[in-house]
């Protein structure tokens, strides 16, 4: 230690006082001012998923009535969370339906570059976040229903915008069918049920099953 | 280390080894030291780093170009805008894309706001590692405003994934530039208030003035860059001295440690650069904010990204420093090669140097003082 | 689709039975705490306890001895079960106000979920680590790790003997109180050694000499700023060193001897080191030594630790407060008027019961004034290192401290020959207090106005 000077040590009591002072005074200002703290989930003005501004990317969602099927955002996914299978409609063979659009929440880093190429703006972020699920494979969202395959959306280039449902009303439906302790499924993710009357007539027709691949296209089976 | 972890350490010694981590609340499960003390005084502290090891360089090779960007906002969680940005100007080099002027100037913006984020909590976490736990809250309270804006402009609050090869994803929404300047008018009240409660409290300055004296040639030796070195009286700032992006269009000083209490280069000056960086970047903020020229934010970029093979260097100084990403093409549409240079990774090679002598207390505050976030050392 | 359907959306307060609830026991369980102080410290004198016993139909006087003694020893363990659940539960609602102020300070809301304002948070707390497994290490030094504890909580129990809380209401006033209370406070810091060293861990063993080194050092200051108020007043008796000064701020010791504000200074700085708190609080310092003595410690022994820590603040408090700061002096009623209301017979009139509960008041919102500060300063400042605790203790307090004790003995003899000093430096003395105090609250104004914004004490 170097020696101490007077002034050093008499400086040093002073500056101790004032610091102090200074300190003191702005923790005490602070209590004399509001907190700013967002009491969430239950005591803010509003519900805070409607206290996020626009551009929140929160669970992503999609429109089926405007999907074109063009798979862009499947292709842009880093993490490969999004699962498309595209089919000829059994019924209008110029027809393509989508029978698998699967997109796994748990995986997903909600980077949103699967919104950018989507040439019609079906997949969006939602303002929602609010999901925990105690099985995670609960949250794997499925767009298309495989016994219902939804037809591809056929673009109008000439349209000014096209006709998208509410952003975020269909990821609530979604959420409120299941409870947050709804059992999983068994299988990761199940496999579609097929409609039994295809199965006899499409062994001619159809090349190596396709309809059995959709189960192991998607990014969880092993 | 090694060495040290085998050696018997003899019954009858004074001497007492120190695993300083991982489970530590100052460490918190990312880092370990391992501490040769004797009594409280510190002989030796090693670092052993790879706690968060996340292979993120090798991830990159196996996404496509624009694919790895959200990864990149991993590197540094702290301040992603500046990942986002080095990786974003590597690929634009190998690409030999003009990115357009409002963009340039949206990078500033994002990237100086992250800065001032970044650097709350790296002065709110130091005075916390101090014992004084106010001033912390404080900082992350101002950060807080800052994640808002930033959310309002990319929709994300810590990985932001903002910036695109070519460009940035989003324009300024509307309303964001008046809350932006109230927040500055705010926040340059609070850079006062700050420094009044804690920065220059005796107590405070005692702890760190003279303590862990990182001198000019020994930081640039080591390799330590950003308000690191510039704590140390190295007067380098690639914004200034490498300029990229719209750097060039704004006026702004770069503080340099001169101790402002005690030697420079000591864990004072590292800490207190910081705070002085944070004025700059507000006003580097307003007149982006003032001088943001109209145009397209995206330059046209090929949907499929397939480089000429080549290779690309870009160097950004992020708010813990130089941050450089190295980038190789073979021409498909995945990088051969990424890499990333942070400054934290060499930051925490000058502790073992530094610490002998130091008390236990000051190892702490040493790390603080370094502002080395676990993720951008291990990647 | 029942599970989690979209209810609408309202945001959620403290039911009325809640707030009521909260109310009932925050303000119940003090009161009656501080009632059965003041009923049963002035029944444990033995002349009292027969008049007592008398009203209740019972003919004291012609008992056994042996039957006289245990009543009295009933009478005396029925107050130390009172001052031992006091000392337990200002505990308890210390953590609670300083959770509050502190997450104000910090802009934050703080507690506010368990109870009206999450005032029964403490409870729930205690009864969480109640609930806890009592872990002790397999490598530990297993008797003393268990015993270590017991030691804390005694010495903590053993300051209530001594510590007042109105004008005869105190346990046992010893004629040497001050010496017994600094005395009994060390037994404390052998209880954290012990922690520190029988835990066999290096976090544990360095907060634990941590807190040696600086209690020991810092007992010197303690002992000899102590020394200020006894000189002045002459007797090392609680009860009589508050008899000496007078009710009003300029009667205070620590405003009629300039010397004593030094004191003071250094008793309060001595107490922060000694009960380990902020800036002093290195022998647990979180992002050094993980818990330091603590680092090993669960559930009820860990509560032990945490009820002697937070309960030490009010001791710390009533002391400053009885050595410095008046007492339990009430102004316009002195000794005098104290025993004109007590009355010959054997057992007190009602207005003496008033006068008791009235000083009492004093006492406690004096007190808690301290208290507050105490709180308010760990909020504040952050921690100083080991090194420079010692030069704080050697090099600052000691000599100050020893500077203080001569010039008070020239003091006393000053008072003894001129007329009227001690009133005029204690009004001088208290208008600067005054001054600063209002200097103080311009400044604080000040800073709320500079950050653009205003007084607003909603939200809780």
């Amino acid at each position: 230690m170097a020696e101490t000077t007077v002034r050093e040590y008499a400086g040093s009591i002073g500056s101790t006082v004032k610091s102090f002072w200074h300190g003191l005074s702005i923790t005490l200002s602070h209590l004399l001012r509001r907190p700013m703290t967002v009491q969430y989930p239950d005591r803010t003005p509003l519900h805070v998923r409607d206290m996020l501004p626009p551009r929140y990317r929160g669970f992503l969602e999609v429109d089926p009535d405007i999907c074109t099927g063009c798979q862009a955002c499947e292709r842009a996914c880093p993490i490969a969370c999004i699962a498309i299978v595209l089919e000829k409609d059994p019924a209008n063979p110029k027809q393509r339906v989508v029978s698998q659009f699967d997109i796994d929440e748990a995986k997903c880093m909600f980077c949103g570059l699967c919104v950018e190429p989507c040439p019609t703006g079906s997949i969006q972020h939602t303002r929602e976040f609010e999901a925990s699920q105690r099985d995670i494979r609960n949250l794997v969202f499925r767009w298309a229903d495989p016994e219902k395959p939804f037809p591809v959306y056929k673009v109008d280039k000439t349209a000014e915008y096209y006709p998208r449902v509410p952003l975020g009303s269909l990821v609530r439906a979604k959420l409120a069918e299941r409870a947050w302790d709804a059992p999983g499924p068994k299988y990761l993710p199940p496999e579609p049920p097929r409609p039994p009357a295809e199965k006899p007539a499409a062994p001619a027709a159809a090349k190596p099953a396709p309809p059995a691949a959709p189960g192991g296209q998607t990014p969880e089976s092993k | 280390m090694e060495k040290l972890i085998l050696r018997r350490v003899d019954r009858n010694s004074e001497e007492m080894i120190l695993n300083f981590g991982p489970q530590h609340p100052s460490t918190h499960g990312v880092i370990n030291f391992i501490v040769e003390t004797d009594g409280e005084v510190m002989k030796k502290a090693v670092p052993d780093v790879g706690y968060l090891h996340r292979s993120l360089e090798k991830i990159g090779e196996t996404v496509t170009y624009p694919g790895y960007m959200p990864y990149t906002d991993r590197i540094d969680y702290v301040a992603a805008m500046f990942a986002n940005e080095g990786y974003a100007i590597a690929v634009e080099r190998l690409l030999k894309l003009e990115v357009p002027a409002r963009a340039q100037w949206l990078r500033a913006i994002s990237c100086e706001l992250c800065r001032i984020a970044s650097h709350l909590i790296s002065i709110g976490t130091m005075t916390m590692d101090i014992g004084a736990f106010t001033p912390m809250l404080h900082g992350v309270r101002e950060r807080e405003t800052i994640n808002d804006l930033i959310e309002a402009l990319c929709g994300a609050r810590l990985t932001y994934n903002y910036h695109r090869i070519g460009g940035v994803a989003y324009d300024l929404p509307e309303g964001w530039r008046d809350r932006t300047l109230a927040f500055l008018d705010h926040f340059d009240k609070f850079l006062g208030e700050f420094d009044r409660l804690i920065s220059f409290n005796e107590i405070y300055v005692k702890r760190l003035a003279n303590v862990a004296v990182i001198g000019g040639a020994q930081a640039i030796d080591y390799g330590l860059v950003g308000p690191n070195l510039r704590g140390s009286g190295v007067d380098w700032d690639l914004r200034r001295d490498m300029p990229y992006g719209a750097y060039p269009s704004f006026e702004f000083a770069i503080p340099v440690g001169r101790g402002f209490v005690g030697t420079s280069g000591d864990s004072f000056d590292r800490y207190y650069v910081r705070v002085l960086e944070m004025a700059e970047s507000s006003k580097i903020v307003r007149q982006a904010l003032e001088t943001i020229p109209e145009g397209e934010i995206l330059a046209k970029v090929p949907r499929n990204l397939k480089p000429e093979a080549g290779e690309a260097l870009s160097r950004v100084e992020s708010a813990r420093g130089e941050m450089a990403y190295y980038v190789v093409s073979d021409g498909t549409n995945k990088p051969y090669r990424v890499r990333a240079r942070t400054g934290s990774f060499t930051a925490m090679g000058i502790i073992e140097d530094v610490s002998p002598g130091l008390m236990v207390a000051d190892l702490v505050a040493l790390i603080a003082s370094l502002d080395v976030v676990a993720p951008e050392i291990d990647r | 689709m029942t599970a989690n359907a979209p209810k609408p959306y309202a945001p959620r307060r403290s039911p009325k039975t809640v707030v009521l609830l909260t109310l009932a026991v925050g303000l119940g369980l003090p009161s009656a705490l501080f009632a059965a102080i003041l009923f049963l410290s002035p029944l444990t004198k033995p002349e009292m306890l027969g008049a007592a016993l008398g009203l209740l139909g019972a003919d004291f006087a012609s008992w056994s001895p042996a039957g006289q003694h245990l009543a009295y020893g009933a009478a005396i363990a029925l107050l130390a079960f009172v001052l031992l659940n006091f000392g337990a539960i200002v505990s308890g609602m210390t953590v609670w106000w300083e959770m509050r102020v502190s997450s104000r300070m910090q802009s934050r809301v703080g507690y506010n979920r368990v109870g009206a304002g999450g005032f029964f948070q403490w409870v729930a707390d205690a009864v969480k680590l109640l609930f806890k497994e009592d872990l002790v290490p397999a490598d530990a030094d297993s008797l003393l790790f268990r015993a270590s504890p017991y030691f804390v909580l005694t010495g903590f129990a053993l300051m209530f003997v001594v510590l007042p809380f109105g004008e005869s209401l105190i346990a046992v006033d010893l004629d040497v109180g001050i010496y017994y209370l600094v005395s009994v406070t060390a037994l404390v810091v052998v209880g954290i050694l012990l922690a520190g060293w029988s835990s066999n861990s290096k976090w544990a063993l360095f907060g634990g000499m941590r807190a040696a080194a600086q209690v020991v050092a810092y007992e010197i200051p303690a002992g000899l700023s102590i020394m200020v108020p006894v000189l002045m007043a002459g007797t090392l008796s609680m009860q009589g060193i508050i008899r000496e000064q007078g009710a009003w701020p300029w009667e205070w010791f620590v405003f009629t001897n300039p010397f004593a504000l030094v004191a003071f200074v250094i008793f309060f700085i001595s107490q922060l080191a000694e009960g380990n708190r902020t800036p002093f609080d290195l022998p647990e310092a979180e992002s050094e030594l993980v818990a330091g003595y603590l680092s090993e410690y669960s559930s009820f022994r860990f509560a032990l630790y945490f009820l002697v820590e937070f309960g030490n603040l009010w001791v710390m408090s009533a002391v400053a407060v009885t050595l410095f700061f008046g007492g339990w002096q009430v102004p316009f009623v002195d000794a005098e008027a104290f025993a004109a209301a007590r009355g010959a017979g054997p057992l007190p009139g009602a207005g003496w019961w008033g006068l008791q509960a009235l000083s009492m008041a004093v006492f406690v919102l004096k007190t808690l004034a301290v208290l507050n500060l105490i709180v308010w300063i760990r909020w504040t400042l952050p921690r100083i290192r080991v090194d420079q605790m010692m030069t704080l203790c050697w090099k600052y307090l000691v000599p100050f401290a020893f500077a203080s004790f001569v010039a008070t003995l020239l003091w006393q003899i000053l008072v003894a020959r001129v007329p009227h000093v001690e009133l005029v430096t204690g009004l001088v003395l208290t208008g600067a207090f005054l001054l600063v105090a209002a200097l103080f609250l311009r400044r604080t104004l000040a800073n709320v106005a500079a950050a653009g914004d205003r007084v607003d004490l909603t939200n809780w």
